[in-house]
């Protein structure tokens, strides 16, 4: 007869195994192989090379994706708060039915689409030209570190608008009402007393937004041009181009270790709250 | 309580509230409310749950949109102003305290919307935290008060702008039992010491009558009555007043007329009422509404010697305290009486009505109760 413990080790046993082949294996693998010699000695060269060939990159991908960040973060404010606070009916039901749209676009048909946007003669360009706001001459691409960084805020604005109006909807709206009642605008009950009260989840949103943009490869390779790009299109060229597996690696650790960064300073703020008396 | 509060004497602003019509999408709530509010006086919107009391009280501070009607306050028309320029303070029934800011956050809100200084804030607060009986709790987490000391943080929180108009919305329900007797009475001396125009919302009946100076009572939207608590409580203006207030026992009686009076009859039972007292009353078919402790367990036989006596059995005793409270089957209904003597189940008693305390209205009226 099998105890209860064996029984649950046997039932969980199939999850764990794919877990284990799929993501703890290849992870495990590359962090021992960047730090690896062929022969098997520890090394830290391919962090060294990694640094040398692409600390531009490095630094370009912080920018990006922390300027990316502050942009969401403030547009989705603005939607949410809209929702929550707006009184024009129309204006928060239209909102209300549109803004979630872009979440259900993949990161690459929202890069294609920014493509034909953002392009010198691209949509936006034209639209500007025909309406005599702008000469045709005049007209510049966007397709560099401006265009990713709009296609990140238009694809993960949603994500974080979702999760604030969520979180605005459920605090006592007697708390905002209160502060409407004592002569607070709309912006400043939004700002003062609404965000400060639901900044746990639109720091959890950011960081999880934050991550993902680290992650993603098709919409630099696709919006911008190749110098400076992000870490990801970095990694993709190592493995292809010269099937140097070591540095990407590295490449892949030193995102990984951004990507900490930002739940670290989650986390510690989540601490020092919960400590405060 | 400290009577003294640093800043001076304030003075309630009058509201006159004409024709006011309140709809959430598409229902009616509010139909042609009108009704005046003197300057310090103190005012409780009474009702059933959905009578409007609580909606009337939102378009008051800006928080329901009016459909049509008026809101003058100060020569006035506030009716289209949004909540934040109407200058009325309104205390929550959930407190609304804002869980990030401390006390002296809190309370020195509207001050620092108002552009006052950290000085003067500081000063204010603890004045009023003074007052309220809250001294030194300016920098306690909101989140680590105890339910009346919230309420009392918020109630410093809407004084401190020192408005004119002070807007109770159920603020003491969700308090427990002795903290709401007290509160009950605080929250009235400081509205009396200020000279504050006070709205209270409230479905307690005793709240609103130990604390307002003036009763409103409210059904489906509209006025049913204005008047003092003892107007209200002893000369109900319809059935639904009468029964909302506590007369909950109903009758169904026959008046009939003549020269020399009315014949109120239940039933077998008969008495008569003199010209003079039974000039209001209806003639016809009636109903009757009287309160628990109006009438009296006598003798099957006992005389009426002007009381309507109605023949009834004992059916149920209970003993709340002080006196036994007997459910009595007469004239076809179940009628509660309080009586000072324990009488056994199954009894055949005499129930002494005493006419003048029946507060009779048409059989027609009574119908409109359940509305």
């Amino acid at each position: 007869m099998l105890s209860q413990r064996q029984l649950a080790l046997i039932l969980i046993a199939p999850g764990l195994l794919l877990v284990a082949a799929l993501f703890l294996y290849p992870l495990g693998f590359s962090l021992i192989s960047a730090f690896t010699k062929p022969d098997g000695s520890l090394t830290l060269d391919w962090f060294a090379k990694a640094y040398e060939l692409y600390s531009t990159d490095i630094v370009f991908t912080v920018v990006i994706v922390l300027a990316s960040c502050g942009l969401t973060a403030l547009a989705a404010i603005v939607i949410a708060g809209t929702l929550t606070l707006g009184e024009n009916p129309w204006i928060v039901g239209t909102l209300k039915a549109l803004y979630r749209w872009p979440l259900f676009i993949p990161f690459i048909v929202a890069a294609q689409c920014m493509r034909t946007f953002l392009a010198k003669n691209g949509l936006m360009n034209n639209t500007f030209v025909s309406l005599g706001l702008m000469e045709p001459l005049s007209a510049v691409s966007y397709l560099d570190w401006r265009g990713i960084i709009a296609t990140f805020v238009w694809k993960q604005t949603p994500f974080v608008a979702l999760l604030l109006a969520g979180a605005l909807a459920s605090i006592d709206r007697a708390t905002l009402e209160a502060g409407r009642n004592l002569g607070a605008s709309r912006v400043r009950v939004l700002v003062e007393l609404a965000l400060p009260q639901v900044m746990p989840t639109l720091l959890v949103a950011l960081v999880l937004s934050f991550v993902t943009m680290l992650s993603v490869l098709s919409v630099p390779m696709m919006v911008a041009g190749s110098q400076p790009t992000m870490l990801t299109v970095d990694m993709a060229f190592r493995i292809n181009s010269y099937g140097d597996y070591a540095t990407a690696n590295a490449l892949g650790v030193i995102t990984y270790l951004i990507s900490a960064g930002a739940a670290i300073l989650y986390l510690k703020r989540g601490l020092s709250k919960e400590a405060a008396p | 309580m400290p009577t003294e509060l640093q800043h001076g004497p304030q003075s309630g602003a009058a509201i006159a509230v004409r024709d006011l019509h309140v709809a959430y999408g598409g229902t009616r709530v509010l139909h042609g409310v009108s009704l005046d509010f003197t300057p310090g006086s103190f005012t409780a919107l009474l009702g059933s749950s959905g009578c409007g009391k609580t909606t009337l009280l939102r378009s008051l501070s800006g928080f329901v949109p009016v459909e049509s009607g008026s809101i003058i306050v100060g020569g006035k028309d506030v009716a289209s102003l949004p909540p934040e320029k109407r200058g009325m303070a309104m205390v929550f029934q959930s407190y609304a305290l804002w869980p990030h800011m401390t006390v002296l956050q809190n309370i020195g809100y509207g001050l620092k919307l108002r552009g006052a200084t950290k000085a003067e804030i500081a000063a204010k607060v603890a004045a009023m935290l003074e007052f309220l009986g809250l001294a030194g709790y300016e920098n306690r987490k909101v989140t680590a008060l105890s339910g009346g000391q919230r309420q009392r943080v918020a109630l410093g929180r809407a004084l401190a702008i020192d408005p004119g108009i002070l807007l109770l919305d159920e603020p003491l329900s969700n308090l427990d039992a002795k903290i709401r007797m007290t509160m009950r009475h605080e929250i009235r001396a400081i509205q009396q010491r200020l000279g504050l125009t006070a709205v209270h919302v409230t479905h307690d009946r005793e709240e609103a009558m130990t604390m307002a100076d003036r009763l409103v009572i409210m059904q489906a939207g509209r006025i049913a009555q204005v008047g003092t608590p003892e107007e209200v409580y002893d000369r109900p203006a319809t059935a639904f007043v009468a029964n909302f207030m506590g007369a909950e026992n109903v009758l169904p009686l026959r008046v009939e007329r003549s020269e020399q009076g009315a014949r109120l009859s239940a039933g077998e039972a008969t008495a008569s009422l003199a010209n003079g007292v039974s000039s209001a009353l209806p003639s016809g078919e009636a109903v009757a509404y009287f309160r628990d402790d109006v009438a009296r367990l006598d003798a099957s036989d006992a005389t009426s010697t002007g009381d309507l006596i109605v023949p009834g059995l004992i059916a149920a005793r209970a003993y709340p305290g002080g006196v036994y409270r007997y459910r009595v089957e007469a004239a076809g209904r179940q009628i509660t009486v309080d009586d000072a003597n324990r009488h056994e189940l199954g009894t055949k008693i005499g129930l002494r009505i005493p006419l003048q305390r029946l507060h009779i209205f048409p059989a027609s009226e009574a119908g409109t109760i359940a509305a």
